[in-house]
């Protein structure tokens, strides 16, 4: 009992950091990148291939490159379609994903590149007669300290407060003086590196990288955001946390029947936009003349 | 290098809809600007112009000497000009506190500076209670003395104000009037009311101006226009206003 919850809170955690990813790009452009995916499977590419590094040097470089490619996304990409319909925006992100699959496609090969990546990770801890997987134990504690930073980050720093507002009005943050170019290219950044972090976490479980490796928990992390409530950034983490949570408990509980997981998933879901439509921690948005 | 913030031929149309004709208006620094007119006059349009948050067919916007035309909003707000909103406009995700710091944050003060500016505005407004309130628990009133706060302490030399008494009641308009003035004292910076409220925008403004079909119809002192013929007949009609206590 105590490892299915362990492992509904770890995977929930991901999910959580992934939605939060999402949810920051999200709330400064109201851009639904779909091409994170590819930044999580860049992350994990990078760490198969360099694989003989030690592991915290392949982990930072990891999180350098797919930093740089979040950064790049935006400067060539979505900078210059700032400001066109949210269909557009939609399609380019969507199109920019497909590209991208084509050139991990070109440049690794369409099938699974794997590589033993930290393999203690595999082993087990026993503590007072229960089973802990040092990879669960590593990632909820890795999730809980990203969270908390994350949270600081956000509450405790004026970056913070201006993204936090600008997520929810970004418009009247402009107006308010919020550099859109400087907070935009940091939201990216930050997207990158919790990209990175879950790309890793993801790799430890499953060390077989495939140009659509990152594409699953993408779009439930995009679930989770809509659960949480699409403006807020707290919101996303805890939506994406929901998904993750609910998903791991339906894998354990079902058995056999794993195979209906996501059908349950979505019916939760389902019950709770029904509940919540604008998402758990969604607030109603006043409409003005300006 | 002329100071003043500076509006000169503004137009501006939306189809064949002209909203403003060949509008000017300049605001001197510290002065205090009234501008008066029906709905539909063009207020709100102007207001977006000035603060970049729409871009005129033709004219020109100066803010002590430096142009504004092709400067992005947020670029503006750098360059000391400030507004608040109709509605107040508050991040409901964030405190009270949170809110006001945002304002000087926004243009790059310092988290320690924006504090500091932060806790004097709550104690000069006298609405320190509501400090670690979020701001969608406080009343409508509070949240327009929040919004005024919010761009105060951005220290702007320009301010814009956007019907900071609209919603709220008798008692509280002379406490918005008190914490208005109060703002001008302390700040010394140019500030442009838009307002409905007639006896707010005299006993508060020296000067008004009054927009009528997207043309600037007045440009003079308070006591003269209650009697401008124009006026009257655009947007005062037989309104009964008392200027008897006015003082600026």
């Amino acid at each position: 009992m105590i490892q299915t919850i362990l492992n509904a809170l770890s995977l929930g955690g991901t999910y959580a950091l992934a939605s939060l990813g999402l949810g920051l790009v999200f709330g400064v452009m109201r851009l639904v990148n779909f091409a994170y995916s590819e930044l999580i499977t860049i992350a994990a590419y990078t760490l198969v291939m360099t694989n003989q590094l030690p592991i915290m040097v392949s982990f930072l470089f990891s999180v350098v490159v797919t930093s740089l490619a979040a950064v790049l996304m935006e400067l060539l990409i979505y900078r210059r379609l700032r400001g066109a319909a949210p269909a557009i925006m939609l399609v380019a992100s969507f199109g920019l994903s497909k590209l991208l699959q084509q050139v991990y496609e070109l440049c690794f090969g369409a099938l699974p590149r794997s590589a033993s990546i930290a393999p203690w990770m595999s082993g087990e801890l026993k503590f007072a007669g229960v089973s802990i997987t040092n990879a669960s134990l590593i990632t909820a504690i890795l999730t809980i300290v990203l969270l908390l930073a994350m949270r600081y980050l956000l509450n405790k720093t004026s970056f913070g407060i201006q993204l936090k507002a600008a997520s929810a009005d970004f418009r009247t943050a402009r107006l308010l003086g919020v550099r859109a170019n400087h907070l935009i290219s940091l939201a990216f950044v930050m997207s990158g590196v919790l990209a990175a972090f879950v790309g890793a976490i993801l790799v430890v479980g499953n060390p077989q990288v495939e140009p659509m490796f990152g594409m699953n928990m993408t779009i439930l992390a995009l679930v989770g955001i809509v659960i949480g409530g699409i403006s807020s950034l707290p919101g996303s983490a805890l939506g994406g946390f929901i998904v993750g949570v609910i998903l791991s408990l339906l894998n354990t509980w079902l058995g056999n029947g794993r195979v209906y997981s996501y059908s349950w998933l979505f019916a939760a879901v389902f019950i709770i936009l029904l509940v919540r439509p604008g998402g758990l921690l969604s607030k109603g948005q006043e409409m003005e003349r300006v | 290098m002329s100071l003043g913030f500076v509006a000169e031929g503004l137009s501006k149309s939306f189809g064949a809809l002209e909203v403003l004709n060949n509008v000017s208006l300049t605001i001197k620094p510290g002065e205090t600007v009234g501008l008066l007119g029906p709905n539909g006059a063009g207020k709100t349009t102007l207001i977006n112009i000035l603060t970049g948050y729409e871009h005129a067919d033709l004219g020109s916007i100066t803010l002590d000497g430096q142009s504004l035309n092709k400067l992005p909003t947020h670029t503006r707000a750098h360059n000391g000009l400030a507004r608040t909103f109709q509605s107040g406009r508050l991040f409901s995700q964030l405190t009270v506190a949170e809110n006001i710091a945002l304002g000087a944050l926004s243009v790059g003060v310092s988290s320690k500076v924006a504090e500091k500016r932060t806790k004097d505005i709550l104690g000069i407004l006298e609405i320190a209670d509501l400090a670690e309130n979020r701001a969608n628990a406080i009343s409508h009133g509070n949240a327009r003395l929040v919004g005024l706060a919010r761009a105060v302490v951005a220290e702007p030399k320009y301010l814009i104000m956007d019907e900071p008494a609209a919603g709220i009641n008798e008692h509280e308009s002379p406490i918005l009037l008190a914490a208005l003035k109060t703002v001008g004292k302390t700040l010394g910076c140019g500030m442009l009311l838009v307002e409905h409220n007639v006896q707010l925008v005299i006993d508060f403004s020296s000067r008004i101006i009054v927009l009528a079909t997207g043309n600037l119809i007045y440009d003079g002192t308070p006591e003269q226009a209650l009697s401008d013929p124009a006026v009257k007949s655009a947007y005062l009609g037989e309104m009964s206003l008392n200027i008897t206590n006015v003082s600026h």
